[in-house]
């Protein structure tokens, strides 16, 4: 028999307002307590709130975003925080292989979206933080980059123009020190570990490389070098760098620095130099170098090849001699079979920092921003980098970078010593039996 | 003044320009006979740096290969299967993508064109991604030689010499890329079949009617252009070790200057191009301006291109294919 169309509607009908008034039940886990329910804010079971994380993880870019996000989500399981169930939710930025910030700047407009995203991690690539900042500023979502150093995304005009909409609130922070502090370290390394006095620079025109290449200018004629010629790779894509190589060994340097990072040319520039007899000119980049052994598929040791010279040098912006490192390394490995990346600890301490805040004052945006980047005095977290205080810009308060040089017998890069700059320089070597000498 | 500077600038010229000349022919052939901008042929020489990879990773081969016999086997076979494949995927494209337009308006091509670039990377990311690839370098990079040119003084100029060094793998390239051109060039004019493409060129129709068969004249065509962009995908691996899916598009851009700059439909002209283009970026790198070397490219394509519509060759109408 056909059921006939009034009595469908009927049944229609009393399930909707079924479904309605189910609805409309008050759920203690929304932002106002229900009706008569006691008094206590905390929720009533597990909450769960989302992590977002913002890196670059595929192509070229993966030996740099996946270690870091591994930092973010061992945190995460390593650190509980009571009544809350944290979802991690990463996306990358990485658009045809390379960061990409208008990727980036979607990506967090999609985190701002979603109401259950309490803070974010990321980006790794500063002309990324460009794109994304002035998002996250307006939404006063915060974000701890691991990795960023351009000194431009925090501090001077620059900066304010980016965090035009807020300007006294700031929405992100980081943990990684800048590149003014980088390319010092970058010519301390040039002219007081190589010991030479003539400088070749090449940078690839980007924020973060450029930005780089010129500290290292600057603080390598500080100290009394002569740098010989500065000269840019005009761009994205290209793979010959044999003219602008050949130029530079007419002038005799004595060093060769690299701004930039491999995908925009690094690896290239250092195979290069071995086909026109420059291999024993030694060579030094900064953190855009820094993606892993000559094993990891499109690393700058992996693309340089056998022309990865022992006399190839890279700074980065982290702690590496880090207080707890043993037990860190150890749990690392445990879960991820690989030794940790470059970034994995910062990762993870940006984690622990949003975490603690969403501990001290739950998962509201605007508390949870408040309260890392808007208490006077500024509050210490304590991380796994060591404690940490964010100034006025939302700057770490460790200006700590560490020296690595390429190993041959490793085929990788081997820490040898952690300098730091807050007053001074203080260098600190690596505990004996770290050393790449040990047999 | 330090000659062995020079002369490396030169050297290092030489390789570019020999990769960019053999990637304008293809460029400069298909205008000459059907008038049409094939912007699909950059995405071409990449993907025929993609097929070195299948076959060297197919074969196992992971390493340079340092048995001479075994490595001039190897390059005959890389060259052979690279040029063949790619040349049959430009037929393939010319049937599928260009010939069902050959009567329509000029856009509509040069649109397929653009798309047929599109479709080509997309298979590439579809079946590669977005990384760079290591392709094994079989001829060891770093092998060659160095010499020093002779000091002297003229009048109190003096001219010195720092160490020049030369790989093998450029003096491969530039042998191979000139051996190349010259045999087009005999082909060209000297065959029944060149013949017949060089009076497709000059006026289909009455070629048709002296008996030329069109279709298999102007497919020829696509395949041979197509063959030496697979050749200079396979002198690109060998040279970097590097191949990305945009690779074509940087490379295609600067072999289509190329092309235009000598004169597009000139076979002689894509080649003085390529090499001129080399030069002017090597130079403009000597002298530190690296960054701008593209604009200095470009700047000097527009002024030969105001002065010279037809580019420094000018079409050679009565030979042009």
């Amino acid at each position: 028999m056909k059921p006939r169309p009034i009595a469908l509607l009927a049944v229609v009908a009393i399930v909707a307002s079924a479904c309605s008034s189910a609805a409309s039940t008050p759920s203690p886990a929304g932002n106002t307590p229900a009706p008569g329910s006691s008094a206590t804010p905390a929720p009533a079971g597990n909450t769960t709130v989302t992590l977002g994380v913002d890196l670059p993880l595929s192509g070229a870019e993966t030996p740099n975003g996946q270690p870091t996000l591994n930092g973010v989500q061992l945190a995460v399981a390593e650190n509980p925080v009571p009544g809350y169930t944290i979802k991690v939710v990463a996306k990358d930025d990485a658009l045809n292989g390379v960061h990409d910030p208008q990727t980036g700047a979607t990506n967090i407009g999609q985190f701002v979206n979603d109401s259950s995203v309490f803070g974010v991690v990321g980006p790794f690539n500063s002309n990324v933080a460009q794109a994304e900042i002035p998002v996250s500023n307006a939404a006063g979502l915060l974000q701890c980059s691991p990795a960023n150093t351009n000194p431009g995304l925090t501090k001077g005009a620059a900066a304010l123009q980016l965090r035009s909409t807020h300007p006294d609130q700031i929405a992100y922070v980081r943990v990684a020190t800048t590149d003014d502090i980088q390319g010092q370290a970058g010519a301390d390394i040039a002219y007081n570990v190589v010991g030479a006095r003539t400088a070749y620079i090449v940078d690839d025109t980007e924020t973060y490389g450029k930005g780089l290449a010129d500290q290292f200018e600057t603080t390598f004629k500080a100290l009394g070098g002569t740098v010989v010629g500065h000269d840019g790779v005009g761009k994205s894509g290209q793979s010959d760098f044999t003219a602008l190589l050949t130029a530079a060994k007419a002038k005799n340097p004595q060093f060769v620095y690299f701004g930039g990072v491999t995908a925009t040319g690094g690896g290239l520039l250092r195979k290069q130099m071995a086909q026109l007899g420059m291999a024993n000119i030694p060579f030094g980049g900064g953190d855009g170098i820094s993606d892993g052994s000559a094993a990891t598929a499109n690393s700058f040791l992996n693309v340089a090849g056998p022309a990865g010279d022992p006399s190839t040098y890279m700074t980065v912006a982290a702690v590496s001699l880090i207080p707890d490192k043993a037990k860190f390394d150890a749990d690392y490995k445990a879960k991820y079979g690989s030794e940790a990346g470059a970034y994995s600890a910062s990762g993870y301490a940006c984690t622990q920092i949003l975490l603690q805040a969403l501990k001290a004052v739950g998962p509201d945006r605007a508390k949870v921003r408040a309260y890392v980047t808007g208490q006077t005095p500024a509050p210490t977290f304590n991380t796994v980098l060591g404690n940490i205080t964010f100034d006025a810009n939302g700057d770490t308060s460790q200006h700590i970078i560490s020296d690595y040089k390429f190993d041959p017998t490793t085929k990788d890069w081997a820490f040898f010593e952690q300098k730091d700059f807050t007053s001074g320089v203080t260098t600190t070597a690596p505990p004996a039996a770290a050393a790449p000498s040990a047999s | 003044m330090d000659a062995g500077i020079l002369t490396q600038q030169l050297l290092n010229g030489l390789t570019i320009g020999a990769m960019y000349a053999l990637i304008a022919l293809g460029y400069t052939m298909v205008y000459g006979i059907i008038e049409l901008i094939n912007f699909a042929h950059g995405d071409v020489f990449m993907v025929g740096s993609f097929v070195t990879l299948w076959l060297l990773s197919t074969i196992g081969v992971q390493n340079t290969v340092n048995d001479p016999v075994a490595l001039v086997g190897l390059l005959i076979l890389m060259f052979a299967f690279s040029m063949v494949v790619m040349g049959l995927v430009g037929v393939l494209i010319e049937r599928f993508a260009y010939r069902p337009l050959r009567r329509a308006p000029r856009l509509a091509p040069l649109i397929t064109a653009i798309g047929v670039s599109f479709i080509l990377q997309n298979i590439i990311q579809v079946l590669y991604g977005t990384a760079y690839f290591n392709v094994p370098q079989v001829i060891d990079p770093l092998a060659g030689f160095s010499f020093k040119l002779p000091s002297f003084a003229i009048g109190g100029f003096a001219v010195t010499s720092s160490l020049v060094t030369v790989t093998w793998v450029h003096v491969f390239i530039v042998v191979l890329a000139v051996a190349m051109m010259v045999a087009l060039q005999v082909f060209v004019r000297r065959t029944n079949l060149g013949r017949a493409m060089r009076s497709t060129a000059i006026d289909r129709e009455a070629a048709q009617l002296m008996g030329v068969d069109i279709n298999t004249t102007i497919a020829l065509t696509f395949f041979i252009g197509s063959a030496l962009a697979g050749a200079a995908g396979v002198a690109w691996t060998l040279n970097y070790g590097l191949t990305k899916f945009d690779n074509g598009f940087q490379a295609g851009l600067k072999s289509f200057t190329a092309a235009v700059l000598g004169g597009i439909g000139n076979t002689t002209g894509a080649a003085i191009g390529g090499f001129l283009i080399a030069f002017i970026e090597v130079f403009s790198s000597q002298l530190g301006y690296s960054r701008w070397s593209e604009a200095i490219v470009f700047t000097i394509l527009i002024l030969v291109l105001v002065f010279k519509p037809t580019g420094i060759l000018g079409q050679q109408v009565a030979e042009r294919a």
